[in-house]
């Protein structure tokens, strides 16, 4: 039986890396995307115009989270087996800025989704995008399912109302609703304000000559970062489980973007010191000073295992970003790629 | 500035601030006589300055707060009947969630000396697990109306400790009067109760009787709300009376009160019934009493009665053929 899936934020980073994992699986994919007066989404066009057969599986539809009519009307269309709800304003800092945007699209349109699914009663079970962020000021240095919650940002507020209108749902209704605490996920793919990607991407530019330095924030802040095509596999087996249940997501290691910072440049060959300056506008109100996973119920109940970790991280993206700009890489990134991911299913960065 | 003025808190809340000398400006969706019956039945309908500001719309929010400048902000506005919010959930986190970050957003604008309180509540824990209910419970919303005030009062916390704002989350308890409104349980009951002492209704339909909730007095309620806005720094307080009785003891009171047989009149509706019902947890408010030198006084027996009383004089006000501002009949 050939499987539906449905995908809000398709065009992000983990949209695109899920959709092609799906694809892979032989599922038939829809997503939802926003109108806007120019194209974004580049990061499917290797499916869309690519040759293999899968792009005639792949099905965009134009919506967004804040509109509800739409939402019932694609749910009834597509009758999808799985629905995976990625889209959000994800950019933490940014929330502070536009905090009420923040909460209609990561609060209000987790709610209008769920209560879409109950009203055209589409048997489908439901993944949510939650966040690390949750846990924002930690109480415990390893944080799990049983850590409570302490939002710091707009972001994590409405995460948090998402979250907990996913528990609502699967409690009232019995709906197969569950929430991945996903830390940290980075790629090629990353948005580019986002600072592993910030870091990689201005490296490759300064080896091009193309910029003289990068500007940063906090450099103290420690985050558990791990490799999004990982991590869409573990949204995946999520809901293939026997019963909805919330999840930790994380390497269970943590690092500090000054580590990232030294790292990325050392394996490019070049001193951090010197192409490195930090902004005062770039700090948050709040810092959420530390993230780091205990992902043992991931690792036990599901069977997840992340191969890559900081080291390989840092190698992967910078490898990609290198190569984008026709440059030639170290190479360490793409062999460890080949080494650990002999099939893998996304056919590019 | 009041939001939700037009409700019961909001009503008790102006008539006590209007006492101690306020100028107390009012925002609702609805601001005339009708929707406003509550002011006009305390007197002080033209004593205030009425705003028409919806909580969806963050732009009139911005200019409720210019225009009143206040010093004190209570937030009451929400859609506020949990069981009611499986029907209308987004409305629900719009208006009860999103409409509080919209209201900080506007005094981040104005004036960051503004002292905020945000009505937080019970249903935010959902599940009691231990009986005595403390501020650092676990939190556990068993229903779109609890992610909503979660939400609410998270963010009441965080801009407390972003921005330096004077934010209070009360967490309030079940809290009743006459002034209720009709569709929560308790007022629900007395007004029946009363018409049928009155020959005017033949029984009473309700959902699960062996529901328990800690009730309390509305306006001795508010009035904890406003000691939390006096003291030198902002704090979260629980408001409670420790007492907890179930809607049949509730029941069984009323239509005592009244001069009835309860089981006489008395039927339960599936219909009524909520998906998932909040187990009760037994208030705590120690700190309350130590901090802000509240304490309640009129508890479950007083409040029955004070209720059934009223809704009794009421109606026969009404049959009388008297017209005065109420929300049992249509047209008053």
């Amino acid at each position: 039986m050939i499987k539906k899936a449905l995908i809000t934020g398709i065009s992000g980073q983990d949209g695109s890396y899920l959709a092609e994992f799906l694809l892979s699986k032989g599922y038939v994919v829809h997503g939802i995307i926003r109108r806007a007066s120019s194209f974004h989404t580049t990061r499917l066009d290797h499916i869309k115009f690519g040759s293999d057969e899968m792009k005639e599986r792949l099905f965009l539809h134009y919506g967004d989270m804040t509109d509800s009519s739409n939402l019932n009307r694609v749910l009834e269309k597509v009758q999808p087996d799985e629905i995976y709800n990625l889209a959000a304003q994800s950019h933490v800092q940014i929330s502070f800025e536009v905090p009420e945007y923040s909460a209609e699209v990561d609060a209000l349109g987790v709610l209008r989704l769920l209560d879409a699914i109950r009203e055209t009663r589409v048997k489908a079970r439901f993944y949510q995008a939650s966040s690390s962020e949750l846990f924002g000021k930690v109480s415990e240095s390893r944080q799990s399912e049983r850590t409570p919650f302490y939002p710091r940002s707009p972001y994590a507020a409405a995460k948090l109302f998402g979250y907990w209108t996913v528990v609502n749902y699967r409690e009232a209704y019995g709906l197969f609703a569950c929430n991945g605490i996903l830390f940290n996920h980075e790629s090629p793919r990353r948005g580019e304000n986002f600072i592993t990607r910030k870091i990689t991407l201005g490296i490759a530019q300064i080896l091009a000559g193309k910029q003289d330095f990068i500007t940063m924030g906090n450099m103290e802040a420690r985050r558990d970062w791990g490799y999004a095509p990982e991590y869409v596999e573990l949204m995946w087996k999520m809901l293939q489980a026997e019963r909805p249940v919330d999840c930790v997501v994380g390497t269970g290691e943590q690092h500090s973007v000054r580590e990232f910072t030294e790292a990325a440049f050392a394996y490019a060959g070049l001193d951090w010191r010197k192409y490195v300056k930090t902004d005062p506008r770039y700090l948050r109100p709040t810092e959420v000073d530390e993230l780091c996973a205990d992902p043992a119920r991931a690792n036990k109940e599901l069977g997840w295992q992340p191969q890559v970790k900081f080291a390989e991280l840092v190698r992967i993206m910078l490898d990609a970003d290198i190569r984008a700009l026709n440059l030639k890489p170290a190479g360490e990134g793409d062999a460890l790629l080949r080494k650990l991911f002999p099939n893998r299913w996304w056919k590019i960065d | 500035m009041i939001t939700g003025v037009a409700g019961q808190d909001g009503a008790y809340l102006s008539a006590l601030l209007l006492d101690k000398g306020y100028e107390v400006f009012g925002c609702d969706l609805s601001i005339g006589p009708r929707a406003c019956w509550r002011l006009s039945y305390l007197g002080v309908y033209d004593k205030i300055d009425l705003l028409q500001a919806d909580m969806a719309d963050a732009d009139a929010l911005l200019k409720a707060v210019e225009r009143s400048r206040p010093h004190e902000i209570y937030n009451l506005a929400a859609q506020s009947a949990p069981g009611a919010s499986f029907q209308s959930p987004v409305e629900y986190g719009n208006i009860t969630g999103l409409g509080f970050a919209r209201l900080l957003e506007a005094v981040l604008k104005t004036d960051k000396q503004a002292r905020i309180y945000q009505a937080s509540t019970i249903e935010i824990f959902g599940y009691g697990k231990i009986k005595r209910l403390a501020a650092d419970m676990p939190f556990h919303p068993v229903n779109p109306y609890a992610v909503a005030k979660l939400y609410a009062h998270w963010l009441g916390q965080m801009y407390r400790e972003d921005f330096g704002l004077f934010i209070c989350n009360g967490i309030m308890f079940n809290h009743e009067s006459p002034l209720r409104s009709l569709n929560f349980v308790t007022r629900k009951i007395t007004n029946a109760a009363a018409r049928i002492k009155l020959g005017l209704e033949g029984e009473l339909r309700l959902g699960n009787t062996d529901s328990k909730r800690d009730w309390g007095y509305a306006p001795e309620y508010v009035d904890a709300a406003w000691r939390m806005l006096q003291q030198a720094k902002p704090d979260d307080y629980i408001i409670s009376t420790g007492q907890w009785h179930s809607v049949k003891e509730f029941v069984i009171k009323a239509f005592k009160v009244a001069g009835l047989d309860w089981q006489r009149y008395v039927k339960t509706d599936p219909d009524l019934l909520r998906p998932v019902d909040v187990p009760f947890a037994i208030g705590d408010y120690n700190k309350t009493r130590q901090v802000l030198g509240w304490q309640p006084c009129v508890k479950f027996d007083k409040l029955v009665e004070i209720m059934v009383n009223e809704d009794l004089a009421r109606w026969q006000r009404h049959l009388k053929g008297e017209t005065f501002p109420w929300d049992a009949i249509s047209d008053a």
